[in-house]
């Protein structure tokens, strides 16, 4: 018996032998919260953002340095560049933080599935982090804006794009499982959120930009990149943005404005909206019904119409109903006509309905959807005035 | 009946007489019995022998033997010198043969009164605090009982306190201790069991259970543990507890002990046994649960939802206690992932400049702690505030500001401290903070793989447990559905008619305990 003892007590002897395997403390990590690749000449260019946590605490920051640091590095591969980058960064980059990953411009116009294959392999990488694409500049200038308010420029980021997504609809979080997702199709057809920095660049990285209270470069979301066969082709207007949106039922909030009948103008919030597509093949041509169904209050009146009739809120409905629908039709007539690329997943829709059909017609699909019937129908219900109900500025007149 | 595991292996052969190897009879000889008495006791001068002459015509040798300061005085002369020479008349015959016999029925005007034939007898009678009263030509003495230690009052407990429920804790005395819980179960199937446990201290042990709620088979393995304790001394209930517990080779105390009457009472209530010594204040109760020690006799008293929410919260803090420190190690270390970003950055700012890895800095802090708990608990009362300003300022805050550690380990350290004084049993805060440590090694080498390994490791030793025959864990593994309305929930009393299943089986229902005697009979 205390032989056997003995003996068991030696089998647990090896667990010790591996130590402290795979710890890592945290201040011997650099905490990564946002990567930026972009392509130059053949190489990739990767820029990280680490932050430095004893300037983010609100305990006893020193002045005159930031709270992030950005180091930057080249290699055949991004993970060359990223092992690289070690001979400069001064601890070990931890990228399991990531906030933000953003692909450059020139990158995006050269093909994005190689770039991001790296971060669907690797273990470290959590995938709840946002992928957006730079416009008209790189991923590096970006990353190095000094932002105000956010300490982190990566978390301005992607508090930016939640908030923008969510109640005004012209921009779309991606996350990395999704892009994956859509890149592993045969159309690779796909639609980031672009970035740009409005204002002078130059400005942005001096420490100044965050000591006036109008930065002079900030940072900002300007619509919708089109990706198609995994190359950035085009962007989005801010309207064609949100009809996109509209589309892809992605809208939870947004406003939206339309005249009336006296001149002036009515503006609305629309606080939910439901979008169903359907697809059908009639005799081998494919057509496809979309209908949105919105619910939105009376946001503003800049205008004199009285409320209080049912004709005025049907009248607003119908308004609303054709702004939308015009955002809509906008932006499947750029989709459609100018990039060809159905980043709406229509074939899908049909796909979904009549699969024997549609394997008729798929290989012809990338010629089939341009040419597409789409049908729209936007119903709007207009379900609360606000905290009165005609305006008091404009009725106050009679 | 491998039901109860017999952990006393080693057990000694029967008590004989202990410290005089034969019995020794009493002399009839009144001058050499107390020679005898005198060299036995070393002339010690607390027994004192009063040697008289009674008898109104005839005179009659007599003794008076007592321990000073256990026999009340007032006692011996008013109701036994008094009586003794006024009332006797020695003069007829029939009453100088029964001398003893008429001492006891004309005579001696004090409670209780007992022949006495062998000095063994004689010795533990003095000892206890009787008087014993030897007459010449006669080889039977008569012991008295005049006993009067001086108690200590019935006084609030100190360790268990509630806000609502009876104030009077138990004394170092037995008799007041079982009288304490005779005045809340007037029920004469509460019985008591004595025994005398201790070569040398010869101390009064009682054993009280309430006959026909508590499982006999239970009872009869208490007895048969108590008997087979052999040791020289018993001076406090932690002496019987080691020996009569299951398994000595656990932190998990099997017996539980208090100084409540009214926890004891509820016990005897659900059919378990007690176990009082004499000495001491601290009552055992067997068989005692992992859930028992979690509940408060608090929670019986107050509203049910209130104590139901309560006891969650204690298993909330039993988790705390047991594994704040080694989560926060193994997160921080291992499995930064986990943590939120802002939070991440928070903590690895207060790390910054920290020299130590959170293990170390962890291990640090707690032992800084046990430390000065340690202290706080055996300094003298007066130099209390001196150790634990000390502690506050040089645990609380020179620590950090010195940036040996970081205000983040501080929080986890002080949290897990106030948890562990959450419990109202000692006994399993004392295990749950000695796991601390196992816990926090295992998950400095192995992360959250090594925390669980270990919480897997305790719950099998926890359900390996037994106390006298009941498992450790019950009513969870196994797990008894009737038995959680007392569990981790407390159900309202209306909703709990039925006792524990494992400690009693014959009377399931504790509305109807008489019902089902007068039955039986």
């Amino acid at each position: 018996m205390k032989k056997k003892i003995l003996f068991l007590l030696f089998l647990c002897l090896p667990l010790f032998l591996s130590g402290c395997w795979s710890k890592r403390e945290l201040n011997e990590l650099a905490i990564t919260v946002a990567i930026g690749i972009d392509k130059v000449d053949d190489q990739y260019e990767v820029s990280v953002q680490i932050v430095d946590p004893g300037e983010v605490s609100a305990r006893n920051p020193s002045a005159n340095r930031t709270s992030v640091n950005v180091y930057h590095a080249k290699g055949k591969s991004i993970f060359e560049a990223i092992r690289r980058m070690t001979t400069v960064t001064p601890r070990k980059l931890y990228f399991a933080h990531i906030q933000i990953l953003i692909l450059g411009e020139d990158l995006a116009k050269e093909g994005i599935s190689d770039a991001l294959e790296l971060f669907v392999r690797d273990h470290e990488i959590r995938n709840d982090f946002y992928i957006i694409v730079s416009e008209e500049t790189t991923a590096k200038e970006i990353l190095e804006i000094i932002t105000p308010l956010e300490k982190i420029p990566a978390n301005k980021m992607f508090n930016s794009l939640d908030v923008s997504e969510s109640t005004w609809a012209t921009t779309s979080t991606v996350q990395l499982d999704e892009l994956a997702n859509q890149l592993s199709k045969k159309e690779k057809n796909t639609i980031l959120s672009a970035i740009t920095i409005k204002g002078d660049p130059k400005q942005g990285i001096e420490q100044s930009n965050v000591q006036k209270i109008d930065a002079p470069a900030k940072l900002q979301y300007s619509g919708l990149a089109v990706f198609k066969q995994d190359k950035l082709v085009g962007s989005l207007s801010e309207d064609e943005s949100k009809g996109y949106n509209f589309l892809k039922n992605k809208v939870k909030s947004t406003v939206e404005i339309i005249s009336c009948p006296n001149g002036g103008q009515l503006t609305t919030e629309l606080f939910s909206a439901k979008t169903k597509v359907k697809g059908k093949i009639k005799n081998g041509s494919p057509s496809i019904d979309v209908s949105v169904t919105v619910n939105q209050n009376v946001g503003v009146v800049e205008c004199n119409i009285d409320l209080t009739k049912k004709e005025t809120i049907d009248l607003i409905n119908k308004e609303t109903s054709e702004s939308i629908k015009e955002k809509i039709h906008q932006t499947l007539e750029i989709l459609q006509k100018d990039y060809k690329a159905d980043v709406l997943e229509f074939g899908e829709a049909i796909h979904r309905t009549d699969h024997k059909e549609w394997n008729k017609i798929k290989n012809d699909w990338v010629q089939l959807f341009p040419e597409l019937k789409i049908n729209v129908s936007v119903d709007v219900k207009t379900r609360g005035l606000g905290t009165m109900q005609n305006s008091i500025i404009h009725n106050s007149k009679e | 009946m491998s039901f109860f595991r017999k952990s006393i292996s080693n057990s000694p052969e029967p008590k004989d007489s202990s410290t005089t190897t034969e019995t020794l009879y009493l002399h009839t000889e009144l001058l050499e019995n107390i020679k005898k008495i005198k060299e036995a006791t070393g002339n010690s001068n607390d027994v004192v022998i009063r040697e008289m002459q009674i008898g109104k015509s005839e005179k009659l040798l007599i003794a008076i033997i007592y321990t000073d300061g256990l026999a009340d005085k007032t006692v011996i002369t008013d109701f036994i010198m008094k009586s003794l020479e006024l009332d006797i008349d020695i003069s007829s015959d029939s009453i100088s043969k029964k001398v003893s016999q008429s001492l006891k029925d004309y005579c001696l005007t004090v409670g209780d009164a007992k022949d006495i034939t062998d000095f063994k007898t004689l010795y533990s009678a003095i000892l206890n605090g009787e008087s014993v009263i030897l007459v010449d030509g006669h080889s039977v003495g008569i012991s008295a009982s005049t006993k009067h230690a001086k108690d200590r009052a019935v006084t609030e407990p100190t360790t268990e306190s509630v806000i609502r429920g009876p104030r009077e804790a138990f004394t170092e005395t037995l008799r007041t201790n079982t009288a304490l819980i005779r005045r809340k179960i007037k029920d004469p199937n509460l019985w008591i069991v004595s025994r005398i446990v201790g070569r040398v201290t010869q101390t009064d042990i009682a054993i009280m259970y309430i006959s026909g709620i508590a499982n006999d088979k239970i009872v009869e393995e208490v007895l048969s543990r108590v008997d087979r304790i052999d040791i020289d001394g018993i001076l406090e209930s932690g002496y019987i507890e080691e020996f009569i517990q299951d398994n000595s080779f656990t932190l998990f105390p099997t017996i539980y002990s208090t100084e409540r009457p009214d926890v004891i009472a509820a016990e005897l209530l659900e059919g378990r046994v007690a176990i009082f010594v004499d000495g001491t204040p601290i009552v055992l109760i067997v068989p005692a649960l992992f859930t028992t020690f979690i509940q408060s006799a608090e929670d019986h008293y107050q509203r049910a939802d209130v104590s139901s929410l309560i006891r969650i919260l204690r298993y909330v803090g039993i988790s705390i206690a047991l594994l704040g420190p080694s989560l926060y190690i193994s997160i921080t270390t291992f499995h930064q992932e986990m943590l939120p970003t802002p939070m991440l950055i928070s903590i690895a700012s207060q790390r910054e400049g920290v020299p130590f890895p959170a293990f170390v800095e962890a291990l640090g802090m707690e032992l800084a702690f046990e430390i000065l708990r340690e202290a706080g608990l055996r300094m003298p009362r007066t130099i209390g505030p001196a150790v634990s300003i000390v502690g506050t300022l040089v645990i609380g805050q020179a620590a950090v500001e010195a940036g040996i550690v970081s205000a983040a380990m501080v929080i986890v350290v002080s949290i897990t401290a106030i948890c562990s004084f959450l419990f109202p049993s000692y006994a399993l805060s004392n295990a749950i903070r000695i796991l601390r440590f196992p816990l926090m090694i295992l998950a400095g080498m192995f992360g959250l793989f090594g925390v669980v390994i270990g919480m897997i490791a305790l719950t099998l030793h926890l359900c390996s447990l037994r106390s006298f025959g009941v498992p450790y864990m019950s009513p969870l593994a196994p797990f008894i559905p009737s038995d959680q309305k007392d569990t981790i929930l407390r159900f309202p009393r209306w909703a709990q008619l039925t006792r524990p299943r494992l400690i009693n089986k014959k009377n399931a229902t504790s509305g109807t305990f008489h019902k089902n005697t007068k039955k039986r009979k």
